[in-house]
């Protein structure tokens, strides 16, 4: 088991946290903690609007962090099934950052 | 410019799913839904069936959705018609069956005071849905409905639930009506057209497999990929198996077809999978009733797996190429990239291999032929129940299923042809499925035989559903596999807790079902002996225009096999009471 950070950018939507949070519960995955800003500068997000062909406007999007303990295997798994909530833009560890049907091999969020 | 058609909430509600091309609802009204009932009242478009009991609303969508591969759509009121409907959208979120479930909500100014039938569905619901929404603002509604049905059906499908405040749908509000021709959810994009280049690495395992093996469940039905499947296969001659959400996408009397696999699958099924050098799994999860111990299973195989969602594949078993797409797009590209190159393959080097299972079903099929003898002195066996039922109905049936050894056996003694036409509880097992779920397919499919193969624990699940059936005039054949017992309960007790029978049975208290049929204004008919079996089966199905409701009672001793053993590897069963592999 390692301590890993996973960030994510999500609509900033009533209902969009507590499906993050209960997906950890409900796949028995464990919070170390957990931080939620609203997003105001989308200069680190062009790549996403790009991407995704969309404009982020005020309070539409906030980001989330989550520091985790889980093995490798896990991982993979934890981000796939982020990025299968509706509600959740991007996710990315160390490594990866899926983008919905993207995946890119680096943390870009 | 024409003016803009100014509506309610409620009947915003109504135009749009009419808009949406919905044709049915199954639901139970109550007081946070009564603006929408009246609205419902007030149209023409869309007929709703009252239920009565939410579950049966849900399962009856669920079996709608099934059999004819659209939305399932459920309206409910809030509180206990909210939370009465939570099983049943557990069962399609757990088998990803399509469905929007529209459910009342006390006024957005007394959320969160305990008022009266207020229960947080959006709350209640989230770990069983795909995704869900509550009305904020009315104005909404049509952009809200539009995205479910988008969700709902596209991807891997699943339930969405819709939870309305009933403010929202206030008569005197009106708003300006438009139903969005397009739907853009940016957050969600689910893969479509495969990536090449795993089409490619997929195709030339293909040509070099000696002993490949299909493997296909619910997600090949999920994306129509009947055709496709069937024509890749016209090219590898491969054998094929099912999973019992998968049946009837491979034609069960092809020669090819194994027969289902996993807990309860055929010996030359589970032997296939486990000693195949490819396996390539086509919308299907390798579920815990598939792989036995996942570390034991198939030691040899490499694996293709071909799924919609990413988050499927390589989660109990990792996938040497993993093809993400629709299955039917992913079946369509391998086909066409293997037409190119036919001249690199050979049919006949599988011979060996279909030698090989050929060896293996000759020496422990579906044993039930080998030592059936329907003489009086016998009890009937469920397994002949049916297998009478198969015949007499031609393998045309739609069959819906409860849950327990009755299932089994229909999956394993009822052969399907073609998907769509076997509608269980796969993944949840919910008991009480089996005869709501045959409504929702007699209202698709009204010149069809639907019947229902179920059992007395189960049936008593959803029992009250045989007065919607009197009233919309359903004529379901239902078979009762009557082994007085929670059959498959007490097998696991007579397997692993010494015959100890904790509470698996009635202690003479079920009740005449005959008479219980009757009451409910159907025709009801006891069968107790072998020679009375096949003819009373065949009055029923002759009866064209009544609900059957037929009680068959059966050796409660029997057993289902073949059955894995428990962490495994899928080479391990028991193939009857008393022999192992
Ligand atoms: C709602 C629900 N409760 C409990 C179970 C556990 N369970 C699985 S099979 C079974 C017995 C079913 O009895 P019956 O319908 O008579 O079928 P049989 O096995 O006897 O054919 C039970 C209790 C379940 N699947 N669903
Ligand atoms: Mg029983």
């Amino acid at each position: 088991m390692i301590k890993r950070k996973l960030t994510l950018i999500m609509e900033n939507k009533p209902g969009a946290l507590v499906r993050v949070v209960g997906l950890f519960h409900q796949r028995g995955y464990n919070i170390e903690s957990l931080h939620v800003d609203p997003v105001d500068d989308f200069t680190p997000y062009k790549f996403i609007e790009e991407q995704l062909e969309t404009k982020f406007k005020e309070n539409e999007i906030s980001r989330l962090t989550i520091q985790t303990l889980v093995s490798d295997s896990l991982m993979r798994q934890i981000l796939r099934q982020l990025n299968k909530l509706i509600d959740v833009i991007a996710v990315s560890n160390e490594e990866t950052t899926y983008l919905k049907g993207v995946l890119l091999d680096e943390n870009l969020l | 410019m024409g003016k803009k058609l100014k509506l309610s909430g409620a009947d915003m509600l109504m135009r749009a799913l009419h808009d949406e091309g919905v044709e049915l609802i199954f639901g139970y009204p109550g007081g946070a839904a009564l603006h929408i009932y009246d609205a419902l009242f007030r149209q023409d478009k869309i007929e709703h069936i009252l239920v009565r009991h939410e579950q049966g609303a849900t399962h009856a969508a669920d079996g709608y959705a099934r059999s004819t591969g659209k939305p399932g759509v459920v309206l409910v009121t809030s509180g206990p018609g909210a939370t009465n409907a939570i099983t049943g959208i557990a069962t399609a979120f757990m088998d990803s069956i399509p469905m929007v479930v529209i459910s009342g909500q006390v006024a957005s100014h007394l959320i969160g005071t305990d008022a009266f039938q207020e229960t947080d569905m959006i709350g209640i619901s989230r770990p069983v849905v795909k995704h869900s929404y509550c009305v904020f603002d009315a104005n909404e509604i049509p952009k809200i409905v539009k995205e479910a049905f988008h969700v709902a059906t596209s991807g891997r499908p699943g339930p969405v639930v819709i939870d309305i405040p009933k403010d929202m749908t206030a008569p005197d509000n009106l708003f300006e009506y438009e139903y969005p021709k397009k739907v853009k959810i940016r957050s969600y994009n689910p893969p479509v057209e495969p990536d090449e280049n795993q089409i490619e690495r997929a195709v030339a395992e293909l040509l070099k497999a000696k002993r490949p093996v299909i493997y296909a469940g619910g997600g090949a039905i999920a994306s129509n990929a009947e055709e496709e499947l069937f024509r890749l296969n016209e090219i590898l001659d491969a054998p094929v198996t099912n999973t019992l959400m998968g049946l009837g996408i491979y034609p069960a009397t092809h020669h090819r077809f194994l027969g289902m696999l996993g807990m309860h699958g055929t010996y030359q099924a589970n032997m296939a999978m486990h000693n195949a050098d490819l396996i390539i799994a086509i919308g299907a999860r390798f579920d815990d009733r598939i792989t036995n111990n996942p570390s034991k299973f198939s030691p040899g195989a490499k694996v293709i797996h071909l799924d919609v969602d990413h988050s499927s594949v390589s989660k109990i078993i990792e996938a040497n190429i993993a093809v993400f797409g629709q299955v039917k797009n992913s079946l369509s590209a391998i086909i066409k990239l293997l037409e190119t190159k036919l001249d690199q393959y050979n049919k006949d080097t599988l011979q060996p291999w279909h030698d090989q299972i050929k060896n293996w079903k000759s020496s422990h099929g579906l044993n039930y032929e080998l030592y059936k003898d329907e003489s009086d002195e016998n009890p009937i066996l469920p397994q002949a129940v049916v297998q009478h039922v198969y015949n007499i109905t031609e393998g045309k049936a739609y069959v819906t299923s409860d849950v327990g050894q009755h299932q089994m056996f229909a999956a394993q003694y009822y052969h399907f042809d073609e998907p769509r036409k076997w509608i269980n509880s796969g993944s949840m097992g919910t008991m009480g499925f089996g005869l709501p779920a045959a409504m929702g397919v007699k209202f698709a499919f009204p010149n069809e035989e639907v019947l229902c193969i179920t059992g007395e624990g189960s049936i008593q699940m959803c029992i009250q559903e045989l007065s919607t059936c009197l009233q919309y005039n359903l004529p379901i054949k239902i078979i009762n596999i009557n082994n007085e017992a929670l059959g498959m309960v007490k097998q696991w007790q007579d397997m692993n807790y010494g015959g100890r029978h904790s509470q698996s049975t009635y202690q003479n208290s079920l009740p005449d079902f005959v008479k219980l049929a009757e009451s409910y204004g159907h025709v009801g008919i006891k069968v107790e002996k072998n020679s009375e079996l096949k003819s009373a089966l065949e009055k029923a199905f002759s009866m064209k225009d009544r609900l059957v409701f037929v009680d068959v009672y059966v050796d409660p001793a029997e057993h289902v096999y073949p059955m894995l053993i428990a962490n495994h590897s899928l080479e391990d069963m028991w193939l009857s009471k008393d022999k192992k592999t």
